[in-house]
């Protein structure tokens, strides 16, 4: 069990190693650098930049050295906790991540909780209610989340939010607050703001996850085991959730792993759409711009996320599943 | 090859996004009839606050904001007559004089949408324009001088002016600038173009604390354009020094000097320093601590000053108490207390706030296509819309590669004139104007408009530059393309199939330029030319076009209309961007010691004549410009399509409670819109 534990950890860290690598590379496999992109930039805003300042720009951010040796100066900061300049925000990444960081969790983790508050329970119901009316209900609005894109929801829900309730559009704050240090009412705004992009983050989330627990719950329903509960006396509702439903969550654990990273960078597009200050826009900004240090730091993080997800989806599928505990220890 | 999968969810989300621009305009009800102008009564009538040039009538007695007051009664601040200089900038107010106070609300992208504030705070440049983005005007300097021959430049500087943080602005902030950076190799490697002519470096120095001198080794008349033009020597500290730019003629010395090592203790001591706040070296830090955007301690001499910088949610500016402009009562500028831009990280967010109400002012981000729900929702936000045509002549310019070589049969026929014009008319440009300028832009040639001084007349708006798909063919025709395959498309001469045009658009441009080149191609149908819309990613298509590898790039050519001071998509001759053929660019940059001549004697000539312009007086080079424009027009160089349109950063969100918002103001890049409308004399009138 434990050589396991190391076997797993000594993997989970060169993985690591190879993701920053890949990461690092792939950032740069596409024509032109940041001071490329910075120009275009310029350009498209009405301002220029001549030919001396874009090579003395390169000099000074050292794109003038081949790859590998940026690779290691990066590597270098890295392990001394240091990522580097955003070049962009002309702030350190730490700092420019960090601001975003925790905003992103607490957008994400309310998408989550509304998932699974609402899926599990509306998943359990429709299979045991197969063919019944809510089911039918239930499968159709499933279908209708999974079939909208969810950036299409959310603008079509802020246009009508505006049009009818006069809501605010966008943003995680009300624009007085922004700024502003945190407070109770800061937090009762951010309170305000948070349903709507955790809806619509959660809609689609939600949808995929009705259907899978319909699915996984349909198939052991009419297993042995549970007839043979019934057939003891056991109240149904007990009996169906502490056997089949049990068995019917393994999927959900063993996508913890995914679900982590997405904790930490959300779902971009819906995140671009309203306008939300969270990690999702800043990687998209940082490839688009060629920023390597800032966008080379999330994708490893994610990475590394991943990583540490996945392992405690495995410990997790252990604790819940004793098939798998036991064939870990033969 | 493995199959890629794509599930349907992914499909739709990423077809959609390129669409999304659209989505709102749809789900709006559609209140304008079709066929009906909705844009032409918007375009108002071209007004903006004047200066007092003549001394005798300028302010005796200074006011000054609440705001001020209060700092100057608690003893933080020296009085208003003490801040302002002896010899003030004169604001004449465009309708009345202001009240002070209030917080201007818009919106901006990010760190990289610097320009949105750059352009507000634009009068710290040396020299300006009016109103009218054609007569040269005091701005930073209170005059200026320029010798008979044209190679001494002298500019005068404001008695008693101040930077924001009150210590005094003299001839020293030059030198500072000339000697200790422009000067350093290591700040700046090599002499800066807007500095030179013919190839030769231009020098600065002081005459007296008020009066600095630029000298050339040749005539150069056109430096008080250059001054006065959005260019690298004339830009102003807040566009010239942001984002690691090193240029902009004068710089806060007594700030600055610390952080550079001659001054502060050497190279090591200043990494040492530099390392301590974050920075991989001094050189990085430097160029931190002079960039207005980041650094609020930075003396400014622009009428906002940052006091939260650009890398945060909002970005916020804040009246900045030494700043050398009044209106005509003598009350001190800006009336607006702050301005605050908050963030969004899309378009669709800023247009939707935009029609909520939600910014005072905006005109930047705002898009033509979204014209008519901004109309519907005027009232309940209580704006008013002014659309602002541009001066350029055309927002999608067809630009050929005059350098093209990959493929000698294509490469043929873009170098010949006839085939050129023959593309130009093939193109019903009415049908794109009604589509993507909703009929509010004007079809024609690149050429700029006729209120610009370079124009070359009315007439070369329309020369070959009108839809006469019969007089296409005929030129085709007679150029020997005569075989046609099943469809009616004509064939190459060297017998592989059609020729094939490739239009390169580039993605994210303001106005859709690759669905207009899908339009084009539809039109270019009855002229037998088949072509290819491609779509890249904006670094791909610089890297192709330094490659060499483009037949034709769309992109708008705006700045064109000051020929001289941003010739760059008027003519090859900046290789930062070659969109007519980089190595031509490369060869008119190094004096022909690198890249490629070009071919074409009339090409040449434009460019002869382009180079020789800044040692010619006003009238001649203005002269010279319009043989230029001809010159491009008739060859058909580049293909113009519609123009002279607010499509770019010409709709103009204004909310009614502000006073002095100019009917229509001009939209141009070296007018720095809107600092030409002097965005310090807008106030709240309640």
């Amino acid at each position: 069990m434990l050589a396991y534990l190391v076997r797993r950890l000594i993997l989970a860290v060169l993985t690591v190693w190879a993701v920053s690598v890949l990461s690092f590379t792939v950032i740069q496999l596409p024509p032109g650098d940041y001071i490329t992109s910075y120009i275009a930039q310029m350009s498209a805003s009405g301002s220029f930049v001549s030919e001396q300042e874009a090579n003395a720009l390169r000099h000074q951010y050292g794109l003038d050295q081949p790859q590998y040796i940026r690779y290691i100066r990066w590597m270098g900061m890295v392990l001394h906790g240091n990522y580097g300049m955003a070049l962009e925000y002309g702030r350190p990444v730490g700092e420019v991540i960090g601001d975003r960081l925790w905003l992103t969790m607490v957008v994400s983790v309310a998408a989550i909780i509304f998932t699974w508050f609402v899926a599990l329970p509306i998943g359990i119901y429709s299979a045991v209610r197969q063919y019944s009316l809510g089911d039918y209900v239930a499968t159709f609005v499933g279908f209708i989340g999974l079939a909208i894109p969810s950036f299409m929801l959310a603008l079509i829900l802020m246009y009508l939010g505006f049009t009818f309730f006069d809501l605010n559009i966008g943003g995680l704050f009300s624009d007085e607050l922004a700024e502003a240090p945190w407070s109770l009412a800061k937090i009762w705004d951010l309170t305000k703001h948070l349903p709507l992009p955790a809806l619509i983050l959660g809609f689609a989330g939600t949808a995929q996850l009705v259907r899978i627990m319909r699915a996984n719950l349909l198939d052991e329903l009419s297993k042995p085991y549970v007839v043979t509960g019934r057939a003891r006396g056991l109240a149904e509702s007990r009996l169906i959730l502490k056997y089949p439903v049990r068995v019917a969550l393994n999927p959900f654990a063993s996508t913890i792993g995914y679900l982590l990273p997405y904790v930490v960078s959300g779902s971009i597009i819906v995140s671009l759409v309203l306008s939300l200050p969270t990690v999702g826009p800043l990687l998209l900004k940082a490839l688009v711009a060629q920023d390597m240090f800032l966008a080379g730091t999330i994708v490893l993080m994610l990475g590394t996320m991943t990583v540490i997800g996945t392992f405690i989806s495995d410990l997790l599928l252990m604790w819940i599943d004793p098939r798998i505990r036991f064939e870990g220890r033969k | 090859m493995a199959k890629q999968r794509i599930s349907r969810r992914e499909f739709l989300r990423d077809a959609s996004v390129a669409t999304s621009a659209l989505a709102l305009a749809s789900i709006a009800p559609h209140s304008v009839r079709a066929g009906e102008k909705i844009g032409a009564q918007l375009i108002g009538k071209l007004e903006g606050p004047e200066l007092v040039l003549d001394p005798a009538k300028w302010p005796k007695k200074f006011g000054e904001a609440p705001m001020l007051a209060a700092f100057v009664k608690d003893g933080k601040l020296p009085p208003v007559d003490k801040r302002v200089p002896e010899e003030p900038m004169v604001v004449k107010p465009l309708q009345s004089i202001g009240k002070y106070g209030g917080t201007w609300r818009r919106a901006f992208t990010g760190p990289a949408d610097a320009e949105n504030g750059n352009r507000i705070v634009s009068t710290d440049k040396i020299l300006f324009w009016d109103y009218t983005a054609t007569k040269v005007m005091p701005c930073v300097a209170k005059d200026w001088k320029i010798s008979d021959d044209g190679k001494v430049v002298i500019i005068f500087l404001r008695k008693g002016m101040k930077w924001s943080d009150g210590h005094p602005f003299t001839a020293d902030d030059f030198v500072f600038w000339h000697d200790d950076v422009y000067l350093n190799k290591d700040i700046q490697p090599a002499p800066h173009p807007d500095f030179m002519v013919n190839g030769k470096s231009g020098r600065l120095y002081k005459r007296d604390d008020y009066t600095v001198v630029f000298e050339f080794a040749e005539a150069n008349y056109l430096f008080v354009d250059i001054l006065a033009g959005s260019t690298s020597i004339g830009g102003g500290q807040a566009t010239q020094q942001f984002g690691g730019r090193t240029m902009g003629a004068y710089m806060p010395a007594h700030y600055i000097k610390q952080f550079l090592p001659k001054y502060g203790g050497g190279k090591d001591e200043m990494d040492r320093k530099a390392k301590a706040a974050g920075f991989d070296g001094w050189l990085s830090y430097l160029k931190n601590r002079w960039d207005w955007r980041l650094n609020t301690e930075l003396p400014v001499l622009a009428p906002w000053k940052t006091v939260t910088p650009i890398n945060n949610a909002t970005w916020v500016l804040e009246r900045n108490p030494y700043y050398y402009g009044v209106d005509t009562q003598g009350n001190q500028l800006p009336y607006i207390d702050r301005i605050s831009m908050g963030l969004a990280e899309n378009l669709e967010v800023v247009n939707l706030r935009a029609i909520a109400g939600q910014f005072d002012l905006q005109e930047r981000h705002t898009a033509l296509s979204k014209l008519p729900v901004f109309l519907e929702n005027r009232t309940k936000g209580n704006y008013d819309i002014h659309l602002d045509p541009s001066l350029n002549g055309s927002d999608a310019t067809l630009q050929i590669n005059h350098a093209y070589e990959a493929d000698p049969e294509i490469a043929k026929w873009l170098h010949t004139r006839d085939f050129r014009r023959a593309l130009s008319l093939g193109i019903d440009r009415d049908q794109l104007n009604e589509t993507f300028w909703l009929g509010v832009g004007t079809p024609g040639s690149v050429a700029p408009a006729e209120t610009v001084p370079y124009s070359p007349g009315p007439e070369w708006r329309k020369k070959w530059s009108v839809h006469d798909p019969k007089q296409a063919n005929e030129f085709l025709d007679k150029l020997g393309l005569t075989k046609k395959d099943g469809e009616g498309y004509r064939l190459r001469t060297d017998g592989k199939g059609r020729i094939r045009l490739e239009l390169q658009t580039v993605a994210g441009s303001f106005i859709s330029h690759t669905q207009i080149c899908e339009m084009i191609k539809q039109q270019w149908k009855q002229i037998g030319i088949d072509a290819d819309v491609k779509e890249v990613e904006r670094n791909l298509s610089y890297a192709r076009i330094n490659n060499n590898e483009h037949h034709i790039t769309v992109w708008a050519n705006d700045g064109t209309e000051v020929l001289y001071l941003f010739p760059r998509h008027a003519l090859p001759v900046d290789p930062v961007e070659a969109l007519m053929g980089y190595p031509i660019a490369r060869w008119f940059a190094s004096n022909g010691q690198q890249g490629m001549e070009p071919k074409d004697p009339q090409l040449k000539k434009a460019m002869e004549m382009f180079r020789s312009a800044p040692g010619k007086k006003a009238p001649e080079r203005i002269k010279i410009a319009q043989e230029i424009w001809k010159i491009i027009v008739d060859e058909q160089f580049s293909i113009g399509t519609v123009g002279l349109s607010p499509a770019v950063m010409g709709v103009r969100v204004a909310s009614r409670k502000l006073g002095n918002i100019p009917a229509r103001e001009i939209n141009a890049q070296h007018a720095r819109t809107p600092c030409s409308s002097h965005p310090t004399t807008f106030y709240f009138k309640s």
